[in-house]
């Protein structure tokens, strides 16, 4: 009788698995809606090139506000609300006038839980002769010249249902054919992007994607990174943690997932905010496994300076420390930039604790009914040698053929 | 690949060959001991080069699909076209050996085919075409599986009667020898190679496996020699060449761990007619034998790499981990095959192999235990099945179709082994090593439905396959008795 209790039991496990998977996936929905330049009237023009997404994430009694622009470094701002009612207030005239403290706030200020910015401040190229791939051991000599993102020309904000994208390029002979963009798609309930790496998403989060297509590398052997600088309303360390995932179904070949948050050490507090990704960027623009090359991470360093982007000196102002750090694509012996002129990495910016994969219901069905089917044919068999040895007895041997 | 090889042979024949005795140094002397020990080891050689480059492809799985840039759905195509010449070879590679070219020209032709096919795959990537490769691996195929059924039918000849059984242990330790040396040195080839040439690309890897095919024109040498001392121990016992001795061997099948090829060798007639009166514990048999090892040889040919992406491994590290399971089937197979042999009671080892696969297949899924203790429980349960499994094909089949049986056994093991590897790449580009290893899994799942329905299926109809071996030697005697 065990076996029926193991069947039972694992008939049992499956279901809750399953219906864990369903429900679970992430409940939690918002009201998404994307608006260009907020409060902007016809008296003001803005320059060329610079536009504020505003994405209001509206849930049950409270707000999420992601405002995307590029007035200096490319800047992604999260602003959480305890209130469904906030509203993003700019005084357009001092924003653009480059020196705007308070000119950008979310009101009611009071119901602001939590705020915080990611910035993309620098594009390295180095020259990796030795092809180590590991530009925190390399001389500066390997280092060509950065381009510094605050001094990018952008085109328009290419504004679809859920997404933005924005490209530019620093009008060098470099980024003659080529353009360095970014995408933020936001989220209004649970899921995955089609495309990999298929990161989780929920409504609390959203994904931006960077690609650096077809700039013309300055070295034969050109690997890049990028700096990535974060600034927050809480002035907790900021630290990367790397967990290990036993499942690399959504991203082929990676068992790891890396998030930055800022939260204490020793403590198991929540998280407050993140920015996930996965150590993975595709060479092409159609991801495939054998086009997949990994990318590490410096450790987070706090910096003396804010960072050149509007919308933090707009909204934090002074008085705020931002940390850094930076994200290197390729490992030795990767081939170089220059095979594919195409670089892509997704990351996702979010609230609240970082969503956590689980197996597809496919893995869960396969190996319930993989190990079911032996389990039950025991029993099966069993119950019927049993019937049929008592009618039968005594079993006399019969030669097989 | 698959199981060319099995451990032992049990023959009880104290034939007395020495022939004709003129004075001669022992060494030069076919009928006496030092000669044999010296045809000995060019019979182990002859082997050699063709397992050291059946495994290239896994060795240099990073670098061949870098340099010839293939998806992993491509690059598992190289042991697809492996296995399709084999599906049909098995069944004639020993009537040609045995009707058509005899051993001696069958043994060169054969070596000639692993030869002529790995410079094929080498041209393939100094040229950097592709399908140039494939059609390597294809004539690379052809000889291959047949020049297995050689070594063995060369060991029969020589060794009939004498030291057969250490013959066949010795075949097989050779083998696995081939394999892990080219697991473990190829990445390093590659290096040296690569900084020689100052570049990495498909010349590099070119290169490369052109070395490596010095140790198929090596063993080529080694069946000419083999040829010269066959035919001189010809003329000086004034022996008949090449009449294998299946017939003997075939009735010497109690206890024996016997293998498809050995009794393909010994010239049995095959009829592919037979199929029809093959028994349901048959079909479960061969059931378990493609479910069990589609799980095995295409899994290795991607492991490198998933060792190396998964537990971090350094790439010698992940050969290393990879080559365990040849490592330890080496000294497993005698000792396990000698137990088999001695306790008898197949079904429940088969089913102890199974589950251990199982166990280690799921631990390499859903932990991130050291692979070293899944791939040594691998190991060692791979060595059990193979001990345990394949002579159970003759106590179930009648003994003038068992060439047909281990004959049709290998082919669809060959076919499975042709379609899975070519699923197993394309499920990894899709879906990655966890969906993988769960398609691995599951294959093992149905292995194990197979064990036990054949437990079932056997227990109902007399519970012949499950005996003890005394009590298999009892039956088999009141079967004698009986009918004399």
């Amino acid at each position: 009788m065990a076996f029926t209790v193991n069947t039972a039991q694992l008939l049992l496990l499956l279901l809750h698995f399953v219906s864990g998977f369903i429900i679970d996936g992430d409940k939690y929905k918002r009201q998404v809606s994307l608006e260009l330049n907020p409060g902007l009237n016809s008296s003001i023009t803005p320059p060329p090139g610079v536009s504020l997404l505003h994405v209001r994430a509206v849930g049950a009694n409270d707000t999420l506000h992601f405002l995307f622009c590029s007035l200096g470094a490319p800047t992604l701002l999260m602003v959480h609300t305890n209130t469904s009612s906030s509203s993003v207030k700019v005084d357009w005239r001092r924003f653009l006038s480059g020196s705007p403290p308070s000119s950008l706030q979310v009101e009611p200020e009071s119901s602001i839980l939590y705020s915080s910015a990611l910035i993309f401040t620098q594009l390295w190229e180095y020259d990796d002769a030795n092809n180590t791939a590991n530009p925190q051991t390399l001389p500066p000599s390997s280092f060509l010249p950065p381009y510094e993102l605050q001094n990018f020309t952008w085109g328009d904000l290419n504004l679809t249902a859920d997404s933005a994208r924005l490209c530019g390029g620093d009008g060098s002979p470099s980024f003659s054919n080529g353009s360095f963009c970014l995408e933020i798609t936001a989220f209004g309930s649970g899921g995955r992007d089609h495309g990999w790496p298929r990161l989780l998403h929920n409504a609390n989060s959203s994904q931006l994607r960077v690609w650096l297509d077809g700039v013309t590398a300055r070295s034969n052997h050109s690997r890049f990174s990028l700096e990535l600088q974060t600034v927050g309303s809480s002035d907790l360390p900021s630290r990367v943690e790397v967990l290990r995932s036993i499942d690399d179904e959504y991203t082929p070949s990676i068992f790891q997932v890396h998030q930055w948050v800022a939260s204490p050490f020793n403590t198991t507090s929540p998280v407050l905010g993140y920015t996930q990704w996965k150590p993975v960027a595709y060479r092409i623009a159609n991801p495939s496994l054998e086009e997949a090359t990994p990318c590490r991470h410096s450790s987070p360093v706090p910096l003396p300076e804010l960072p050149p982007s509007g919308l933090v000196r707009a909204y934090f102002g002074d008085g705020y420390q931002a940390s850094g750090l930076n994200v290197s694509f390729g490992i030795a012996g990767d081939p170089f930039y220059n095979t594919t002129d195409y670089l892509s990495w997704t990351m996702l910016v979010g609230l609240g604790t970082p969503p956590v994969d689980s197996f597809s219901p496919l893995v869960i069905v396969i190996m319930a009914v993989g190990l079911g089917t032996p389990l039950i044919l025991i029993l099966l068999g069993g119950v019927y040698v049993c019937i049929r040895k008592r009618r039968t007895e005594p079993l006399a041997y019969e030669p097989i053929n | 690949m698959a199981e060319r090889e099995e451990s032992q042979n049990l023959l009880d024949e104290h034939e007395d060959d020495s022939g004709a005795s003129r004075p001669m140094a022992a060494i030069c002397d076919p009928s006496r001991l030092p000669h044999r020990i010296v045809v000995l080891v060019f019979m182990c050689f002859l082997g050699f080069g063709s397992y050291f480059c059946y495994d290239n492809p896994a060795a240099l799985q990073t670098q061949v699909q870098q340099d010839m840039k293939l998806n992993t759905a491509k690059f598992m195509q190289l042991y697809a076209w492996y296995s399709w010449p084999n599906v049909v070879l098995c069944f004639l590679g020993g009537f040609m050996l045995d009707r058509v070219f005899g051993i001696r020209l069958g043994t060169v032709i054969f070596s000639l085919f692993v030869c002529v096919g790995q410079v094929i795959f080498a041209a393939g990537a100094l040229f950097n075409a592709f399908w140039l490769m494939e059609v390597g691996r294809f004539v690379f195929g052809i000889g291959g599986e047949s020049l297995a059924v050689a070594q063995n039918t060369y060991a029969v000849n020589w060794f009939k009667g004498k030291e057969l059984n250490l013959v066949f242990g010795l075949q097989l330790s050779m083998a696995r020898v081939g394999s892990t040396v080219n697991m473990n040195i190829m990445g390093w080839v590659y290096s040296r190679m690569q900084s020689l040439l100052g570049t990495t690309g498909p010349t590099t890897l070119g290169a490369t496996l052109m070395l490596a095919s010095v140790t198929c024109v090596f063993s080529l040498v080694c069946a000419l020699v083999l040829a010269y001392l066959d035919k001189r121990a010809e003329k000086i016992l004034n022996k008949e060449q090449g009449k294998t001795a299946g017939h003997q061997l075939t009735q010497e099948f109690e206890n024996v761990d016997v293998k498809a090829s050995r009794f393909l060798s010994a010239g049995e007639v095959i009829k592919l007619t037979d199929v029809k009166d093959f028994s349901l514990s048959l079909w479960l048999i061969f059931l378990i034998c493609v479910a069990y090892y589609v799980a095995i040889f295409p899994f290795i040919g991607l492991g490198q790499v998933f060792f190396i992406e998964k537990f971090n491994f350094s790439p010698a590290e992940a050969r290393a981990v990879n080559s365990i399971v040849y490592i330890i089937s080496a000294p497993a197979s005698p000792i396990l095959g000698f137990l088999v042999d001695k306790l008898g009671k197949n079904i429940i080892w088969v089913l102890c192999a199974v589950v251990c696969t199982l166990a280690a297949h799921m631990m390499l899924a859903f932990t991130f235990l050291s692979p070293w203790i899944a791939m040594s429980l691998l190991g060692v349960s791979y060595s059990l099945l193979a001990c345990a499994l394949w002579p159970m094909v003759s106590f179930v089949v009648p003994e003038h179709q068992l060439g047909t049986a281990y004959g049709f056994m290998q082919s669809i093991q060959n076919l499975g082994l042709a379609l899975i590897s070519m699923a197993a790449g394309a499920i990894l580009d899709s879906r990655g090593y966890l969906f993988l290893e769960v398609f691995f899994s599951a294959c093992i799942c149905l292995a194990l439905i197979g064990v036990i329905m054949l437990y079932f299926v056997d227990f109902l109809g007399g519970g012949e396959l499950n005996l003890s071996a005394s009590a298999r030697a009892k039956l088999q005697k009141d079967a004698t008795s009986d009918s004399e």
